[in-house]
């Protein structure tokens, strides 16, 4: 008879029962990019074939990606801008679209996010037949998904650039867009990590999509899509828990790289705090200073803040706490950072749960 | 281990965890497997062979024996439980036709869709995609969705996309004998070539015949064990004979191959069966099933029928070549024979055996008194091999003879008639 570590090294060509060890998993992660590599042409077919499928036989065919966030955002330019204008009268003009340009960017991430993992919780169990008949890597069905959804969020991110480079609603972004790459790997690795863990939970209890769905809506509130942290004082002692959230640097990131963030942030502050901006306005019109020097601060400096708000508190002491509260979330690269670390872990972690539980699936689906 | 063989096998088994509820499932997890919320199936144990190139293995067995399961582990669709195995070279596996099919989508775009989840890239798949096409012979069906095909055309091209790609080892789970008889010859032709290149082919089959006729040796698997294994013709007689002894006592086995027999689902009613079958020269006790062509032959049966006034019986005999070409069939309903009694031993007499060389499959029937149903099909021990000294082509001998004639062209005499 053979010793075990013998038969151990006897194996190594063979297939058997022995679960894969770390050492094998964590070079599989390693990896990964050689995977994603050599199965190019199954992932590339699979993704175009998916898009395909949802406009398959539409009368609009390939224009259905372009039509929906075309519509969203219409809806948001329409509520946030004309419907509710009246109850915001301090914006300066060109930047009317705030509010909705910020929504719909955040919706825009968001529901690629959200449609990643609401269809991708159920990829293994729903693709059982084809884990049972044909041996392929499974997990190249959970990245699949996250593509095509990346591929939808990128249509509307073209019409959005379409659409300020050729109209005034917004101003069109310009060298932050670099950043783009990297966001769009980190946003692919975050949701990929989570959907191969849900997935795989998905196999083994079936519970787990409604926990998932329930989950989903909930943290879709706590991502602040329809809300600006910055601009509603009641919460912002809760700021700190809200950057727990890697949501919210994904989509922080997002609009800073396709707005301009600060002078948005001000803005929008300015329309939600519209009573107070506008006596602090008032004040500094009386003053002599002209209305834009508050409501358009792009980019201010300290020392800029500094002097208004001592203007302020000797003019009118009531209103010097707008303009201290701009700078919360401000930094585009600590919140890339903060997401990319949330990203990798999730990646790794997820990764190796998968591989570890992958030898089941075809006996549990 | 020797490097020349393709597929060895050690010890192989698979079993299957099964939980009577989710909640079993959690509690066994929290504890940590001290509580125990699932039960074991075992559906393949201690299995043991090797192959070597240009070889076929063959398995045999009812539903639920585990051949399935087998085919799923080498095809690596799923681990095994205990035991391991290796493979030398690539390995297609067709465990079901056109799995993976998208029916929104046309045969063409599947054709490619499907070769790439098998592993090859889009530019093989390219270059294989006309030699795919012509051999489904869907004609302009092949740009249509495929949704608009009949199963049968699905299977066709199914069939198509898994055998243009060249494997070294190909596990096929009884799918081959798919779509209409000259689809199917085509689908034989194929898998016989691939044999020929030097091939290794694993499959697995209910009709007996392919399994004889495509392997070399067979496993017979009974309730995840191998029963028999050794030369495709011994194990197929095995399994058979196990099934003739075990009607009325094994209702799973008996339910699969007979499946409207009366009394199928009744143990305890006898059905009527062949107990063996031999081919002699005629008139004489010498077995032979290796003959010449213009040899006189005979058949004896023996056979038993408990309840000849209830259910008559008639006898069948068909002669098939290797390629599943028919080449004659008899049977006592056509020729008005009765057979009386509760057992006999028939004998079908033919003289002159004026077949051409070939190997020949001889499946016996056992029919109902109309001839339509069929209660058994038995395999002789052997095929018939038959052979000759001359060089004439064909499947018969025909009797003739050349003569000299009237020299004047026939034309013209018709002229001179008329």
């Amino acid at each position: 008879m053979d010793t075990p570590s013998q038969t151990q090294l006897d194996d190594r060509d063979w297939v058997t029962s022995r679960p894969p060890a770390l050492l094998e998993i964590l070079g599989r992660v390693l990896t990964f990019p050689g995977t994603v590599v050599r199965h190019r042409d199954l992932i590339y077919s699979s993704v175009r074939r998916e898009l395909a499928t949802r406009f398959q036989g539409t009368l609009l065919g390939f224009l259905w990606p372009l039509v929906h966030p075309l519509f969203i955002f219409a809806v948001y330019y329409f509520i946030f801008t004309k419907l509710l204008s009246f109850k915001m009268p301090a914006l300066p003009p060109g930047q009317e679209s705030a509010m909705g340009v910020y929504m719909f960017i955040g919706v825009l991430v968001w529901a690629a996010f959200a449609e990643s993992i609401g269809v991708g919780c159920n990829i293994i169990v729903d693709n059982g037949n084809l884990i049972k008949k044909l041996a392929f890597p499974s997990e190249i069905l959970p990245l699949n998904i996250v593509l095509v959804n990346i591929v939808t969020m990128l249509f509307g991110v073209a019409m959005y650039l379409v659409g300020t480079a050729t109209t005034s609603v917004w101003d069109a972004p310009g060298v932050l867009l670099l950043w783009v790459p990297l966001l769009l790997l980190l946003q692919i690795l975050f949701t990929y990590g989570l959907i191969l863990i849900l997935s795989t939970l998905q196999v083994f209890l079936r519970d787990t999509a409604q926990v998932v769905s329930i989950g989903i809506t909930v943290w879709m509130f706590l991502t602040p899509l329809f809300w600006v942290p910055e601009a509603i004082p009641q919460i912002s002692k809760y700021v700190p828990w809200i950057q727990m959230n890697p949501m919210n640097h994904l989509v922080f990131a997002w609009r800073e790289v396709l707005m301009n963030v600060s002078s948005v942030l001000t803005t929008v502050q300015s329309s939600v705090n519209g009573d107070t901006i506008y006596r602090a306005n008032e004040a500094l019109t009386r003053a002599g200073f002209p209305d834009s020097q508050l409501l358009t601060f792009d980019n201010p400096s300290a020392a800029a803040i500094q002097q208004t708000n001592e203007l302020l508190g000797q003019i009118e002491p009531s209103t010097n706490v707008v303009v201290t509260q701009l700078h919360l979330s401000h930094d585009l690269m600590q919140s890339v950072g903060i997401f990319g670390i949330w990203a990798v872990g999730f990646f790794v972690v997820g990764y190796c749960f998968f591989i570890m539980a992958q030898r089941r699936f075809a006996d549990e689906v | 281990m020797s490097a020349e063989n393709s597929l060895e096998v050690e010890g192989l088994g698979k079993s299957y965890r099964m939980y009577k509820s989710p909640f079993r499932r959690v509690t066994e997890v929290l504890t940590r497997g001290a509580i125990r919320g699932h039960e074991e199936f075992w559906a393949l144990q201690d299995v043991n062979f090797t192959m070597k190139p240009g070889t076929s293995l063959g398995l045999c067995g009812a539903n639920g024996a585990g051949k399935s399961t087998l085919l799923k582990v080498l095809a690596g669709t799923t681990t095994p439980t205990t035991g391991r195995y290796r493979m030398n070279g690539r390995v297609a596996s067709l465990l079901e036709l056109g799995a993976g099919f998208h029916m929104d989508f046309t045969g063409r775009a599947n054709i490619f869709m499907n070769g790439i989840m098998m592993g090859y890239s889009r530019k093989e798949m390219a270059s294989k995609v006309d030699e795919i096409i012509d051999f489904a012979e869907l004609g302009s069906y092949i740009d249509e969705p495929v949704r608009t095909y009949s199963s049968g055309m699905g299977l066709r091209l199914g069939f198509s996309v898994a055998v243009a790609v060249d494997p070294d080892i190909m596990i096929i789970d009884e799918v081959f004998a798919v779509g209409d008889m000259y689809f199917q010859k085509k689908c034989i032709d194929r898998i016989y070539d691939f044999k020929k290149r030097g091939k290794t082919i694993l499959f697995c089959s209910h009709s007996l015949y392919d399994v004889r006729q495509l392997c070399d040796d067979a496993i017979w698997l009974k309730n995840g064990e191998v029963a028999a294994i050794g030369s495709s013709v011994h194990t197929t007689n095995e399994y058979t004979s196990f099934q003739r002894d075990h009607i009325g006592t094994e209702g799973a086995s008996l339910a699969d191959e007979y499946p409207d027999a009366p009394g199928a689902k009744d143990p305890t009613k006898q059905l009527p069966k062949i107990t063996e079958a031999r081919m002699y020269r005629m008139d004489t006790d010498e077995e032979a099933y290796e003959v010449h062509s213009g040899d006189s032959i005979e058949l004896r049966i023996w056979w038993e029928n408990p309840n000849p006034d209830t259910m008559p019986i008639n006898l069948g005999m068909g002669l098939l070549r290797q390629d599943m070409t028919t080449c004659g069939g008899m049977g006592t309903h056509l020729d008005d024979y009765k057979l009386e009694g509760t057992s006999g031993c028939t004998v079908l007499k033919i003289p002159n055996l004026n077949l051409l060389a070939g190997q020949f499959l001889i499946p016996i029937l056992l029919m109902d008194g109309e001839g339509v149903h069929k209660y058994q099909e038995f395999l002789l021990p052997e095929n018939l091999v038959v052979r000759n000294e001359t060089k004439e082509v064909g499947l018969f001998r025909i009797e003739h003879e050349w003569a000299a004639g009237d020299p004047t062209p026939a034309k013209s005499k018709a002229e001179a008639q008329a």
